[in-house]
């Protein structure tokens, strides 16, 4: 399928442009009629001067093709677990991450190749992988941290992460993965106006800022665009239905919301504000795409038991002789 | 049950320019696949462009924390000081290279850090809580340094006086301190030149010295650096 067949494509693409094109004015209009400090205003610019970078780097590989999005997803897998291997402290285990780091990419290989069986083997074949490779070191003290730390990042970015790449392998895939990705965006950007200010923390230790007004905004708010844009990414099939779109917006959401808070916490059990810096205004990969991570497996099991991803599609492209 | 001790990366949240330079600079799979492939290829290097032989090899110690001290005459000494060490131990040996010469161009700063594994010092500017921080490191990772006290190349060949700074970081610890004398890296790259010339070089390795006993003083450490000088003057003369 072409870049910009679908409607839903062209539609997300230039929705996201126009509001890039657009944001100057909108935060140059509510600094003058002070609406907003000078401390946010600043705060606002960086963030679009970093969206202006983020937006083309997401948006390409999607609209070039599956492998380049699956290769993309793949390289993201990579960093997200480098900056989580960082922050708790587990790179210096240089032998699990090796093997993380191969699983990953043997994950980005199974996705490539369509063969999901192999995908789905790699999750505890890797596991096993980084209990043995963890006992060479004959260091039985702080076994169980070390190969915990290994199997949850390995289970976070390769296996779970490794769910949105497999949506690539459906010919569908540019609008229904640009509508996850817009969807759970649309969490964080509600969230970030509707602010702490209104309503109670949720989980106050966790994340002060996570109020119950902010995650029903953004719970009704996401729902009803993948309910908009649903329509038309699974028209003729059994998703299209008002029902399952309002569950999957509810599950989106949710899952979204989250993830926010899974990694909310691991950065407050290490004591530590953002991952890394990476992205100028929003910290690390992995404090931008942390909504992203339990979404891919929800999204993707939710439409494979209903409706399949790939099917028909070649499976084990490169792998099989017939 | 006991809470996990988590220590994240000593440079987590440092942009990649500022990671390079800072003093707590800690190696990921890159780094550490970067370090292996150059270390064995400097060390294929050396031991076909310049014959090199190693001798007292046994007064090395197996495992840090340790320091290499040499004479300075050339950019191959650090090269030179590494090769015999074990490769295992290659994302634990440290260079302290010049920041003036190898950290200012961004480039270069990435290649010292990512390829060499080198630490800045800054010589104008190289304050006691910059060696204290290397100190630190070094005796708590545990970890191996490569110095040259000299503070920089000699454009002679002849040794310089060791300046006492190094005493700062070893008077009254028990790191083991190895002298070694340098031979044939001056005529081989001399500090004018840009590429190195076919010439042999010798490495010769002393006894461990440590200075446990040395206070941490001004006057200990001045001790700490005729001590060493005096012991690298002695390989030199064998």
């Amino acid at each position: 399928m072409r870049a910009f067949e679908h409607p839903v494509t062209y539609t997300v693409t230039i929705a996201v442009a126009a509001s890039l094109v657009l944001a100057p004015l909108v935060i140059q209009g509510l600094a003058k009629v002070g609406r907003i400090t000078d401390a946010r205003r600043r705060q606002l610019w960086v963030r679009w001067q970093t969206w202006m970078v983020m937006a083309p780097v997401v948006f390409a590989p999607i609209l070039l093709g599956a492998a380049w999005t699956i290769a993309g997803i793949g390289l993201l897998s990579l960093l997200c677990y480098r900056e989580y291997a960082r922050a708790t402290g587990l790179f210096r285990e240089k032998a699990i991450s090796l093997t993380i780091v191969l699983g990953i990419m043997l994950i980005t290989f199974a996705t490539l190749d369509n063969w999901y069986r192999l995908f789905m083997a790699l999750t505890p074949l890797t596991i096993v992988m980084i209990l043995t490779v963890a006992l060479l070191a004959d260091r039985p003290q702080g076994y169980i941290q070390r190969t915990a730390l290994g199997v949850l990042g390995f289970v976070l970015f390769g296996h779970g992460l490794g769910h949105l790449g497999h949506l690539a392998n459906d010919p569908n895939y540019r609008p229904l993965i640009l509508m996850v990705l817009v969807s759970s965006e649309m969490n964080n950007i509600v969230g970030y106006i509707v602010g702490k200010r209104v309503g109670m923390p949720v989980l106050p230790q966790t994340s002060p800022g996570k109020t119950v007004a902010n995650m029903l905004s953004g719970l009704v708010l996401t729902t009803g665009l993948v309910m908009i844009l649903g329509q038309s990414v699974f028209r003729g099939t059994v998703l299209e239905s008002w029902q399952h779109l309002f569950v999957l917006g509810v599950l989106i959401s949710v899952g979204g919301q989250l993830g926010d808070l899974m990694f909310s916490s691991i950065k407050r059990d290490l004591g530590i504000k953002d991952f890394d810096v990476t992205i100028p205004g929003h910290g690390g990969l992995l404090d931008r795409f942390d909504s992203i991570v339990p979404i891919s497996a929800i999204v993707f099991h939710y439409v494979n038991y209903f409706v399949g991803v790939g099917v028909g599609e070649p499976i084990r492209i490169w792998t099989s002789r017939g | 049950m006991d809470d996990w001790k988590y220590k994240p990366a000593g440079d987590l949240g440092l942009p990649h320019h500022e990671a390079f330079k800072s003093l707590k600079r800690e190696n990921g799979l890159i780094a550490t696949a970067l370090h292996w492939i150059w270390w064995s290829f400097v060390r294929a290097y050396l031991n076909l462009w310049h014959n090199l032989k190693i001798e007292g090899r046994e007064n090395l110690p197996k495992d840090p924390p340790f320091v290499l001290v040499a004479n300075h005459c050339s950019h191959l000494d650090a090269l030179v000081l590494a090769a015999p060490l074990d490769l295992r131990l290659r994302d634990q040996i440290f260079p302290i290279a010049a920041g003036d010469v190898f950290f200012t161009n961004p480039t270069i700063s990435a290649f010292a850090a990512m390829v060499l594994n080198a630490l800045p010092m800054w010589r104008k500017r190289c304050g006691p809580h910059a060696l204290a921080e290397l100190k630190q490191r070094l005796i708590e990772e545990p970890c191996c340094y490569i110095l040259f006290p000299e503070g920089q190349r000699s454009r002679t060949g002849e040794m310089l006086p060791f300046k006492a700074g190094l005493g700062m970081m070893l008077a009254g610890t028990s790191v083991p301190v190895i002298p070694c004398y340098l031979e044939g890296c001056f005529e081989a790259l001399r500090p004018e030149t840009r590429w190195p010339v076919r010439h042999p070089i010798r490495i010769r390795i002393g006894k461990p010295i440590t200075f446990e006993s040395v206070p941490n003083t001004r006057s200990g450490w001045e001790q700490v650096a005729t001590d060493l000088q005096a012991a690298v003057k002695g390989l030199g003369q064998e």
